[in-house]
């Protein structure tokens, strides 16, 4: 078993991706997991590897030679060498990065973070660049291709083609999407670093919007006509919104949009309230908001001691010939069932059933009840925004029973 | 944009629950399994040509039967306008079970499960539901109910013939009258008290 050996190796393999670790502070670590911990070396070396990429933000050892691809077919986990414009630029939040953006080909648009250790040249908006070897990961479901110490960038003499497409509102997902929409409304901010936040719209739906404070950020005017372009929408506790900062709106003056209130309507049956559903807890960190498990921990942020109780649904609607799954936010659990936050949160702090007996109240009121719903099909869930129970209607009846029975009686 | 497929792995898709009169669930003799593999879905055919691997039912409870000791288990009976559904909760749907014993029949109650075929020892078929949940409703969803299974209904005998199960339905129900199902329907629709 020679541990300095291993740690020379593994020392040489980062040297490879212009990372410098010291070859005695790699034998340190070896030594802890082969000694105190009897993980056999060939064990220890992959964890130290592991370790050491994940502190200099690489995703792993590289692979070389990564393929050339368009944007459109990137996957997560994938190592990926494209030709790409930038198309927009922003300023990272933390000191570790050091630019973020995003990349157009014709075949489609991502995000993009520098890693400051990358030591990458900062690129320019409006030029085209090839890049080899950089990682596609996946953020809260949206791609996003991280340059790290390994990544080679050359500036192209001709300019990629990139291709906005327009995308309706009703038709986003996580990603980057160009659209044409109105602004209708402007909310107060409720964090510091928040410039301007909102929502705008198109004939299919609405989406909250959000433009954080920038050297350079201008401000939406209500009531106009936008052409946005690479915009990243995001997803976050079921729903979408757009961060603008990086995207180019440009204001149509002349141009009118009929706001639609976005979302379908589902009729049916609710036939299952899962786990899940009640009153759950969530991360009390600014900006995170997760579920805490009964324990309080924080899949992120780890054991919490403090904590902030929410009321939600998620269920299963179900109109015979397809099953929904629902998500209903606590306002509409209020409206639904008449049992507010505050009453369900004393039901838990009281009762000796806690949480199940709030639980067991939301099912006896609900489940296998008829509700007429609107919301947004989020892809593998419906967000639930107004629902309201479904009572008998005797021009179906009579109707039914012309259906039937005209032929019944010719029989 | 980027393709929309591109994160989409196989999904599980849930099954419907279909809505059925009883005195056609009480038809739907012939069950089988879409695939060979342990969690494959299992079917029962209905005799409108439909597979079906969950109902959704709202009728009245007549009867509650508590039974066994060590493994607990209710049989209730469930009447719609068509005739009476035969439905099982037992220690293996815990939730269901403990329902059940809270309910005092009469009641209508909503009832979401998987209906089963079995065989009796001279070879009749039995079909009864095995309910997932059980929650007591009122007559005016019982009323809605009607309608929707009546609808349901009617759907399925007008679209028999574009049934990916319409050959099955036929070897499997040999001289199925869809006419039956239709007048059942009719004649529920026509219980419902204005």
């Amino acid at each position: 078993m020679d541990l300095s050996e291993a740690s020379e190796r593994i020392s040489q393999k980062f040297k490879s991706q212009s990372v410098e670790v010291d070859a005695a502070a790699i034998e340190k670590k070896l030594r802890i997991l082969v000694e105190q911990f009897g993980v056999n070396l060939a064990e220890a070396e992959k964890t130290v590897i592991e370790n050491i990429a994940k502190e200099h933000g690489l995703e792993s050892i590289p692979r070389q030679n990564a393929e050339q691809r368009e944007i459109g077919s990137l996957l997560p986990g994938e190592w990926a060498t494209i030709e790409a414009k930038v198309v927009g630029l922003s300023k990272p939040f933390s000191p570790t990065i050091s630019q973020t953006g995003i990349l157009a080909d014709a075949t489609g648009a991502i995000q993009f973070t520098a890693w400051a250790r990358a030591n990458a040249p900062l690129l320019q908006e409006g030029q085209s660049y090839r890049i080899e070897s950089a990682v596609v990961d996946d953020y809260r479901g949206v791609p996003k291709l991280n340059f790290h110490a390994g990544t080679t960038i050359t500036l192209l003499d001709e300019n990629v083609a990139a291709i906005p497409q327009m995308t309706r509102v009703a038709d986003l997902r996580p990603g980057v999407a160009s659209m044409r929409v109105k602004m209708v409304q402007e909310w107060e901010a409720r964090h510091d670093r928040i410039f301007q936040t909102g929502l705008v719209g198109d004939e299919s739906g609405t989406i909250k919007f959000t433009i954080w404070k920038d050297d350079d950020a201008t401000a939406l005017e209500t009531g106009t006509v936008y052409n946005i372009f690479y915009a990243a929408v995001s997803e976050f506790q079921g729903r979408l919104s757009i961060t603008l900062n990086e995207a180019k709106c440009f204001p149509d003056e002349e141009g009118e949009i009929e706001v639609g209130t976005g979302g379908a309507t589902y009729q049916g049956a609710i036939i299952t309230i899962g786990p899940g559903s009640g009153v759950i807890k969530r991360c009390p960190v600014e900006g995170c908001n997760r579920v805490l498990s009964r324990m309080n921990y924080c899949p992120v942020h780890e054991m919490q001691s403090g904590f902030r109780y929410d009321l939600r649904i998620k269920g299963v609607l179900d109109d015979g010939e397809k099953a929904h799954n629902i998500l209903m936010q606590r306002e509409v659990v209020e409206a639904a069932t008449g049992l507010t936050l505050e009453e369900a949160v004393e039901t838990v702090e009281s009762s000796p059933m806690g949480l199940d007996d709030v639980l067991y109240r939301l099912k006896d009121t609900m489940m296998g009840r008829y509700f007429t719903c609107t919301g947004n099909d989020l892809g593998e869930t419906v967000l639930i925004k107004g629902c309201a129970p479904v009572t008998f209607d005797p021009d179906r009846h009579a109707e039914l029973l012309n259906r039937l029975g005209g032929e019944a009686d010719a029989e | 944009m980027p393709s929309e497929g591109r994160f989409n792995q196989q999904r599980y898709e849930r099954e419907p629950a279909r809505r059925v009169f009883a005195s056609e669930l009480r038809e739907a003799t012939y069950h089988f399994k879409d695939g060979e593999d342990e969690k494959s879905p299992a079917y029962v055919l209905l005799p409108t040509g439909e597979r079906c691997n969950r109902v959704f039912i709202i009728g009245s409870m007549t009867q509650k039967e508590k039974r066994g000791d060590q493994n607990i288990f209710y049989n209730i009976r469930v009447a719609d306008p068509s005739g009476i559904f035969f439905v099982t909760a037992s220690s293996f749907q815990q939730e269901a079970m403990q329902q059940v014993s809270r309910i005092e029949p009469p009641a209508f109650v909503a009832i979401v499960g998987k209906p089963n075929v079995y065989e009796a020892p001279d070879g009749r078929k039995f079909v009864s539901v095995r309910a997932e949940s059980v929650t007591v409703v009122d007559k005016e969803m019982r009323d809605c109910w009607v309608l929707d299974a009546a609808e349901s209904t009617l759907n399925r005998i007008e679209n028999f013939d574009q049934s990916k199960d319409a050959a099955l339905t036929r070897e499997q129900y040999p001289g199925v009258d869809l006419g039956v199902y239709r007048r059942m329907a009719f004649e529920a629709l026509r219980q419902i008290q204005l």
